[in-house]
């Protein structure tokens, strides 16, 4: 439709506000409360404008266009009214500053003057610079204030990781609520009180960690004023440069703005234009990430060891040393752990090396769904398929099943959001209840391990003869029919432990139309009886077309799959390598990422190649120092299969050095061919030509934003092969009088190759720590436990330490561990999960004393 | 509070019933029932505690045994209101919305209780006073703690 904006005639979309459509058109209206990702509120009024041939005034973020409108967005009397907004507004906010005569000299003498505990003007505030308020007094050209100024005198709190809230510089715009609620949907700020006592706050005041806040950053990132800021900002000057990059922590690929002042980082955010995560990120890109790189537990020199001791050395020396050992070792006595947080083209050049000069078959990757490949190479289907994370949010219905979403692929939780809000049911199926299952239609918390039996009990309940068509041939059809029949509803309610009107509910809405997704996470897979569930569901989305998606962790899974093609390596999990390791097969290890320490056995010689001090430098012989995805270029893989670009942002810290330069030289040394690389884009060159599924990949296209994703067959194409004939595994609660707990596990997405975030930083120690054992009220209550006591896990055979932390998560009778390949033995869940053979175990509870 | 929550459909429409409910029940709104409705309607607490801070209709803290209602209204105002409040607060050495450590008297103020002729006006457990003075106040508070 066509509408006229001060008397510029403009072809309109209905569904953009007039405020929208104005900024498209570079035509500037003052605004504040409005964000262009929120929903319009309407509260600061500074946006109004006229409308010809109606009375008053409107706020243009607020109003759609009709056709014809005549807007004006300027005139005397708009900018009088504005200015008298604005004066109101700055009433209670330190406004000297704002308005003060000598405001440029001051900036220019006074630029570093930020480290006061109380803001009382602009050249003291932190968002100096880049405050929203200060854009638009400058724009009202606003000089002088009539009203006398109020002081709130509102305690700065400070309780909380991450960032502080001052409200005494709070203009009241919504934001922080709306981004909290709308994009996140966490909720936890939300508008207290009335009247003129009206503030932004929790429930009696409580800290935000207290209340199920993910720091994700997002209220800090929309905040026009300096109300909310990164406390480590507080102290910090001004950037000198910018640089983007990708987040290379986790999956999703985030797009990160990273400042920087003389070298040294001061702050990431997410970028706006990033093409996954458009303006969001999580705790872990957007705080933890500036303290990950320069983290004091970084390597910053070769170290081997000599009389015991780790000592530092040159890099000729450290190379030397390994290159003559790991030459006395036969292929099939070195073992290879491949980190899946390392760029393709570390990852390639690891696997030629692992394969060409070691001569070695034993490559394990580090993944949280082993069973997933297995499952994919098995039975022909495509898991590791084909989805784009946009398209979530066109989902009519979605099964979330065994994910902790919002924690570990934030990104993806914020699209099921969009989807949810679109109108789209959301049936959550776990054994836990993570709190963002309020958001959920239906939630079915199930016994543990009992996913297959509840997903044939609704194949039972939908299957339909004209659903043949959707399976390979009659005779999988026929078989699948049969199997079904068996199942007996009673039986199964009994013991999936839930109700036949859910069941119902459930199967009712899977037989809606529209699209549909299956999306589980690691607590899917990563138990003993993963293959039956992954069979089960496999199953139930080809009868009812709906699309499957795993949830995948490390930021280069996918890269470090693909980059695998070439080399005849098999890929192995980590259960299998602590397998083989364990069998005292292996006597020389090199591992670019976590080593399950507990297994060292037989083994003579261990490199590890990192960036962090950890537990795995206890046992090493050569310890080479890695650089971080943020010292080096490269390329990832996200879990959408999207090949992404990241840059070099700082140098190399000390002496490390990229993934691929380490192994290139121990290559070289070893006399191996081809190892002369000189830059990372020599490498990706040679994947193209490799692999086919690279063959479009250019630095350039990348750097210019083409988007290029690995692709594989369609899903939901017919496949031939029959899979195997689905078997329900025997039910697993076998707890008794002694051992009256059952453990479960959940895979701890919080590391960045040897080092764990919510270990090692405080603040995500406050929020997740890795060591805590999450045990229900009611059982807390019946042992006397109290938070954060310690206390000890006992198997029949195995125990580990940790501490208490009561949790709604966990139903009565559940303890849940994080699971981390390379805890220490007294604290590790894995080791345990590793001896049992990955089922659930009963255990039993004791105070530490 | 479980039996109060199961006469509600699990429904976010339902808050509002559910906290006058619960201010009817116990006098105030205590903490515990905030978590107890948040995990019944799947409503995050700050948003709950948001809405209930909203309205005056809710407490968080118990009432006094007396509770004093004064009329900050335009026409109580204008006949000396906040005088009289001044003085109660200084009797009762509270502010208005709380309550004194002995749970004896409570404070709050309304705007109008639609007797505007009569003002200024105070209530006490429900007991309407006219045309009060501050020396009136005073005698009658008094009376109330003679009584306890
Ligand atoms: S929030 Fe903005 S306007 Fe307020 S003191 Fe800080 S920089 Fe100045
Ligand atoms: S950091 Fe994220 S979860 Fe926490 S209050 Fe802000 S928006 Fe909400
Ligand atoms: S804290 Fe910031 S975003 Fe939130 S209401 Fe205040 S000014 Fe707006
Ligand atoms: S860890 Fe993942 S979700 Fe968080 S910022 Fe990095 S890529 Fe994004
Ligand atoms: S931006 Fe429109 S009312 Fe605030
Ligand atoms: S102003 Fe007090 S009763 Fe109306």
């Amino acid at each position: 439709m066509k509408i006229i904006i001060d008397k510029k005639e403009i072809i309109a979309e209905n569904n953009k506000t007039i405020l929208d459509i104005a900024r498209e058109n570079d035509i500037y209206i003052p605004s504040l409360c409005n964000h262009s990702k929120l929903s319009p509120y309407g509260a600061c009024r500074l946006c109004i404008v006229e409308i010809k041939g109606r009375k008053g005034y409107f706020p243009s973020c607020s109003i759609f266009p009709e056709e014809g409108m005549n807007i004006k967005t300027d005139s005397p009397k708009l900018k009088r009214l504005r200015r008298n907004i604005l004066e109101l507004i700055l009433l209670e906010h330190p406004n000297a500053c704002l308005i003060c005569g000598e405001k440029e000299n001051c900036d220019e003498y006074k630029s570093t003057i930020r480290k006061v505990s109380e803001v009382t003007g602009c050249v003291l505030c932190p968002s100096n610079g880049t405050c929203e308020l200060q854009e638009v007094v400058n724009a009202l050209n606003l000089k002088s204030i009539r009203f006398p100024s109020l002081y709130r005198d509102s305690e700065i709190r400070k309780n909380d990781p991450f960032f502080d809230r001052n409200y005494n510089l709070c203009i009241l715009c919504g934001r922080c609520v709306r981004v909290c609620h709308e994009i996140r949907g966490v909720s936890v700020l939300s508008f207290v009180y009335r009247g003129s006592k009206t503030t932004i706050g929790t429930v009696l005041d409580w800290n935000l960690h207290e209340l199920g806040c993910q720091f994700c950053g997002a209220c800090v990132d929309v905040c026009p004023t300096g109300a909310l800021t990164e406390k480590s900002k507080k102290y910090e000057q001004s950037p000198d440069r910018k640089e983007r990059t990708i987040c290379g922590i986790c999956s999703m690929g985030c797009e990160l703005e990273v400042e920087i002042r003389n070298g040294r980082i001061l702050s990431c955010y997410p970028r706006k234009d990033g093409p996954v995560n458009e303006g969001q990120a999580c705790v872990r890109g957007r705080f933890a990430l500036k303290e990950i790189v320069c983290h004091p537990k970084r390597i910053h020199y070769p170290l081997i060891r000599k009389k015991k001791k780790l000592e530092e050395v040159s890099w000729d020396e450290a190379i030397d040393f390994i290159a003559e050992k790991l030459k006395t070792y036969k292929g099939s006595q070195v073992a290879c752990i491949l980190s899946s947080q390392v760029s393709c083209e570390d990852s390639y050049v690891f696997q030629k090396f692992a394969n060409n000069v070691l001569k070695t078959k034993n490559i394990g990757t580090i993944a949280a769904n082993p069973d997933l490949e297995r499952f994919s190479q098995k039975s022909d289907c495509e898991l590791m398929s084909n989805f784009r994370i946009r398209d979530i949010s066109k989902a009519k219905v979605i099964f979330l099943i065994d994910s902790n979403v919002s924690v570990s692929n934030p990104i993806i939780w914020i699209e099921i959001l969009k989807a949810v809000s679109n109108g789209a049911k959301l049936v959550v199926i776990d054994s836990l209840r993570w709190p963002y299952s309020r958001q959920a239609t239906i939630c079915l918390q199930i016994k543990p391990g009992t996913e297959s039996y509840l997903f044939a009990l609704i194949a039972k309940l939908l299957l339909g003869e004209e659903q043949e068509e959707n399976f390979p041939n009659t005779e999988y059809f026929n078989f699948y029919r049969e199997f079904l029949s068996k199942i007996q509803m009673s039986e199964a309610l009994e013991a999936i432990g839930i109700e036949e009107k859910e069941a119902k509910k459930t199967a009712e809405i899977l037989n809606e139309d529209g699209l549909k997704y299956f999306i589980f996470g690691s607590g899917f897979t990563q138990y003993s009886w993963g293959i039956s569930n992954l069979t089960s569901l496999w199953n139930l989305s080809l009868q009812t077309q709906a699309r499957v998606i795993p949830l995948t962790f490390e930021s280069n899974l996918k890269g470090v799959l693909q980059t695998s093609r070439p080399f005849s390596a098999m890929k192995k999990d980590f259960a299998e390598i602590y397998k083989i390791i364990s069998d005292g097969k292996i006597k020389a290890l090199y591992s670019n990422g976590p080593i399950p320490l507990y297994s060292k056995k037989s083994i003579e010689f261990i490199v590890v190649q990192d960036s962090f001090m950890n537990e795995n430098l206890m046992v090493a012989d050569a310890v080479l120092p890695a650089s971080t995805f943020l010292e080096t270029e490269g390329t990832f893989v996200n879990v959408e299969g999207r090949i992404q670009k990241f840059n070099k942002v700082i140098d190399p810290l000390g002496e490390s050095r990229p993934d691929w330069w380490i192994v290139a030289q121990l290559g070289k040394r070893m006399r191996g061919k081809g190892f002369d690389y000189k830059k990372p884009s020599e490498i990706m060159a040679e994947i193209k030509r490799k692999i086919p599924e690279f063959k479009n990949v250019s630095y350039n296209q990348l750097k210019k934003g083409i988007e290029i994703f690995i692709n594989h067959k369609e899903t939901g194409e017919k496949r031939e092969e029959k899979l195997t004939p689905l078997k329900l595994p025997p039910l697993l609660m076998d707890i008794n009088e002694e051992y009256p707990f059952i453990l479960l596990f959940e895979y701890n997405s919080d590391i960045y190759r040897g080092f764990v975030l919510n270990r090692e930083i405080k603040g995500m120690k406050l929020i997740r720590n890795s060591r805590w054992i999450q045990i229900n009220t009611e059982d807390a209550k019946k042992l006397e436990l109290t938070d954060g006591e310690s206390i000890v896990v006992e198997s029949e055979l195995r125990r580990f330490k940790g501490y208490v932390r009561i949790s709604e998560v966990v139903p009565s009778g559940i303890v849940l561990a994080s699971f981390l390949s390379n805890e220490e033995k007294d604290f590790s869940a894995a080791h345990m999960m590793f001896f049992s053979g990955l089922k659930t175990l009963p255990i039993k509870i004791k105070r530490e004393c | 509070m479980d039996i109060i929550l199961k006469r509600y459909k699990t429904e976010r429409k339902e808050l509002i019933h559910i906290l006058h409910e619960v201010q009817k029940e116990y006098g105030y709104i205590p903490v515990e029932s905030v978590s107890a409705i948040s995990k019944y309607l799947r409503i995050s607490e700050s948003e709950i505690f948001g809405i209930l801070t909203f309205y005056k209709a809710f407490t968080l803290e118990p009432r006094g045994k007396h509770h004093i209602t004064i009329c900050m209204g335009t026409a109580c105002h204008i006949r000396g209101a906040p005088k009289i409040l001044e003085e109660v607060q200084r009797q009762l050495g509270i502010d208005a919305g709380e309550t004194t450590p002995d749970r004896m008297f409570s404070l709050e103020t309304v705007n109008c209780l639609g007797c505007c002729a009569i003002g200024p006006v105070a209530v006490i457990d429900g007991n309407y006073y006219s045309n009060i003075t501050t020396k009136k106040i005073n005698s009658i508070i008094k009376e109330y703690k003679k009584i306890e």
